[in-house]
């Protein structure tokens, strides 16, 4: 699941990804700070120009992500853990705004460590729920009733962003639609259906 | 005499002359002129040095500090302290060429008391000096006094009393105040050096007639002021009745009533309070007497010290030859060894040529026995052992070199030529033994002026060797072997003095890095100008291209340093170097790079 698609135009990185000290750890907490925020904004951008949603870190420190070939520098896994962790946190806890979540018991590949992967949020689900909800609003289909397969494969959304979107992320963000009262959600699994309001 | 100004070193204690050697200093001493302290010169240190008595406010030293030249100066009395009266040493003035002193040189010699006593100056005097049968009998100066070592009641000298012929078996009378008897030695210091700083009774006697004029104006000025003929006392100013020819309080000798009033009433017309109107007292003449007040203790060993000195001239030697060895007169054999006698003045007695081995041999057993005689003179005493100091310091050196030589030819050759050379320019060497026991406090300021003037001391530019910049460790090692294993300092001593930097406003700076390393720097030395001159390299590199193609834009990123380039480009230890580095880290300045090449600091352009 790290890299689904190896879309035509190549990620463009920024400049700090040819940076060799960028790979180090910094020990002062105001180049760190940047640093983290700096790696937040690119694993971010990378698995949005990617469009993953799950990043599994054992996978991915070998991906262009983590390994810069030019410079031969590499993230390692301890370093990418710390920053993906980071990024769980809030900004109050002096984190990168919960941009990512740790997957409990996912075990990617057989590979049952903890902290080895976790949902990106590009967008978190709150945001992708203004995406659908907006979504909804202007195609006019209140009331409708859709399937999840349907949001996420249908033809109907295929100039959208949320096409072919991770099923559980789906999910997510239907529960946020359902809490805010937007929607409804029954079927059972596999066959889920939801209603909008 | 004059108070002379003073040549302050980076330390802020006096640039000593060459061959001027510092004898002892003591803190917490307050200046008088006279009876009247100098204000702004009540606390500072005294510095006696061989040629020199110095005074350096602790307070604003640049300004307030003056120095009195010992060839200037007569003797020196003292006094000890009395409830809130501290003790003090009363420095007295010799008499000025042109200028004689009149008391002294009216009782001086039975010739010029004749003279005086037919002057017409003289009338109010009851006694002329020629009626004392005891000044007429004896050819020595009247008015010398010893002072009673277990008392210090200043007793006039035994009329009796000629230094010429005078054994240990001479009786001398005990002491007016406590009866003990006084060493013989005591008297007769004073009586020699009462002798020595009289003019020859001849020159005084062509002077007189206009002194006594002057003389006369005052002695009838005074007439009006005081009652009819009573004559003060020179010392204590008691006013005594005009019959009496010792003082009745301190027994002080009354000279001829007219003259010695007549003195102390000039000074007093010419100057009343003499320098409370001015600011500064340098080059102003010192008519009376100047005394120091020794508000901290010390004032024995400064004493004992200025007598010793007073006694020795060492001004006087000042380039001459030194005193050719023994060695010379009894071995017909040249003196070899260049540092027994560098500047022999006669030739050597005809040579003994021995050629090939035979010479080689008898050259080293030449040098051999010399060293052995300066050894062995040297420290037969301490007293000897100063005398000879100088010569001993060549000779350790040499020893050392030599030593040095044989042994580690793996150390550079500029460090030991540093090394060895330094004792010698270090001039000013600060020793527990120049300042009086207990002084803990005192130890430490004045080593650490030491450090700082040793730091900043041109001539060896230790810490531009250094960068500006080297590590306690380093400094403290260096000194030390500079001192030749003599007077070592121990490390808690020295970082305590170089703790003090700060405090004496000393122009260099203790600082402590984070991982506690300490280091000595320049005190206008701060982080910013680190980190400005790191920045401005930093640019630098980002401007020339890189030896060989680099996988990152260097026209962005510049290169990577590491700590021993920085070292080695700012001529800093690699220690010192990897603390500023990361100072600068620390400052956002830098970040960093761990690679397999180790360590790197590049220019921050992650926080940018």
């Amino acid at each position: 699941m790290a890299t689904a698609a190896s879309t035509a135009a190549p990620f463009p990185f920024p400049s700090t990804y040819n940076f060799p000290p960028f790979f180090t750890p910094q020990p002062n907490n105001t180049t760190r700070h940047s640093q983290l925020q700096k790696w937040s904004s690119l694993i971010q951008a990378w698995c949005r120009h990617h469009r993953t949603y799950r990043l599994s870190l054992v996978d991915a420190v070998d991906t262009p992500l983590f390994h810069n070939a030019v410079l031969r520098k590499r993230l390692d896994l301890g370093e990418a853990r710390a920053i993906v962790d980071w990024m769980t946190k809030s900004e109050e806890q002096g984190g990168g705004g919960q941009r990512a979540e740790w997957i409990v018991g996912a075990a990617a590949g057989g590979n049952a460590a903890p902290n080895s992967v976790a949902w990106i949020w590009w967008r978190r689900p709150e945001e992708w729920a203004d995406v659908l909800t907006d979504w909804i609003d202007a195609t006019g289909q209140r009331g409708v009733v859709l399937t999840v397969f349907e949001l996420v494969q249908g033809e109907a959304t295929v100039s959208q962003e949320f096409h072919g979107m991770d099923v559980e992320v789906m999910m997510k963000t239907l529960n946020v639609l359902v809490k805010r009262g937007k929607a409804q959600v029954f079927g059972n699994d596999g066959g889920e259906g939801v209603k909008f309001f | 005499m004059f108070f002379k100004s003073l040549d302050l070193t980076t330390a802020l204690r006096p640039l000593l002359l060459p061959d001027e050697t510092l004898l002892f200093v003591q803190d917490a001493v307050g200046l008088y002129e006279g009876k009247y302290k100098i204000p702004d010169y009540q606390n500072g240190h005294a510095y006696l040095t061989s040629h020199r008595v110095c005074y350096v406010a602790a307070e604003d030293p640049r300004k307030y500090s003056v120095g009195i030249d010992l060839k200037e100066i007569d003797r020196a009395e003292y006094q000890a302290g009395f409830f809130k009266s501290s003790p003090k040493i009363t420095i007295y003035p010799k008499p000025q060429k042109g200028k004689t002193d009149k008391s002294r040189s009216a009782t001086s010699s039975p010739a010029v008391s004749q003279q005086s006593s037919l002057h017409p100056g003289n009338p109010s005097s009851p006694r002329p000096q020629s009626a004392v049968p005891q000044k007429s009998s004896s050819p020595k100066p009247v008015n010398a006094t010893w002072i009673c070592p277990i008392c210090s009641f200043s007793n006039p000298l035994p009329s009796h009393f000629d230094p010429a012929t005078a054994t240990a078996a001479t009786q001398l009378p005990p002491c007016l105040a406590c009866g003990i008897k006084p060493p013989f030695t005591t008297v007769l210091k004073a009586a020699i050096s009462a002798a020595a700083s009289h003019d020859s009774p001849l020159s005084s006697t062509n002077l007189l007639p206009a002194e006594d004029n002057q003389a006369q104006r005052n002695g009838s000025r005074l007439g009006s002021s005081e009652p009819a003929g009573s004559v003060s006392c020179p010392r204590c100013t008691f006013v005594n009745h005009p019959s009496l020819i010792e003082c009745e309080m301190c027994g002080a000798p009354l000279i001829s009533g007219g003259t010695s009033i007549t003195r102390d009433d000039a000074s007093r017309a010419n100057s009343p309070a003499p320098f409370f109107a001015q600011s500064r007292i340098t080059n102003t003449e010192v008519t009376e007497s100047v005394k120091l007040s020794f508000r901290d203790g010390g004032e024995k060993t400064f004493h004992e010290r200025l007598k010793g000195a007073l006694i020795q001239r060492k001004w006087l030697l000042q380039n001459a030859p030194p005193v050719p060895p023994p060695s010379q007169t009894a071995a017909a054999s040249p003196s070899i060894p260049a540092i027994a006698a560098p500047e022999s003045p006669q030739p050597a007695a005809p040579r003994i040529t021995a050629v090939g081995i035979a010479g080689l041999e008898q050259r080293g057993l030449e040098t051999r026995m010399n060293n052995q005689l300066v050894i062995g003179n040297a420290f037969e005493d301490l007293e000897a052992l100063m005398a000879s100091a100088k010569q001993i310091v060549a000779l350790a050196e040499t020893l050392a070199r030599e030593s040095g030589m044989a042994t580690n030819g793996g150390a550079s050759a500029e460090t030991n030529a540093v090394l060895s050379e330094s004792a010698a320019a270090l001039g000013m060497v600060t020793t527990k033994d120049m300042l009086s026991s207990g002084s803990e406090n005192l130890y430490l300021s004045e080593l650490s002026r030491n450090l700082a003037e040793y730091l900043t001391d041109d001539r060896k530019g230790i810490l531009q060797r250094e960068g500006g910049i080297m590590s306690l460790i380093d400094l403290w090692a260096v000194f030390n072997r500079s001192r030749n294993g003599v007077e070592l300092v121990s490390p808690s001593d020295f970082q305590r003095a170089a703790e003090l930097w700060k405090k004496l406003k000393l122009p260099v700076r203790l600082r402590r890095f984070k991982s506690g390393l300490l280091v000595v720097q320049r005190y206008d030395w701060s982080d910013e100008k680190t980190v400005r001159q790191l920045q401005d390299w930093m640019e630098e590199l980002r401007r020339v291209p890189p030896d060989e193609s680099v996988p990152w834009d260097w026209t962005v990123f510049g290169r990577a340093v590491t700590a021993q380039e920085t070292a080695q480009r700012f001529k800093w230890s690699v220690g010192v170097a990897a603390e500023e580095l990361e100072m600068a880290e620390d400052r956002g300045v830098l970040c960093r790079e761990e690679g397999i090449e180790g360590l790197r600091f590049w220019n921050n352009h992650i926080a940018s």
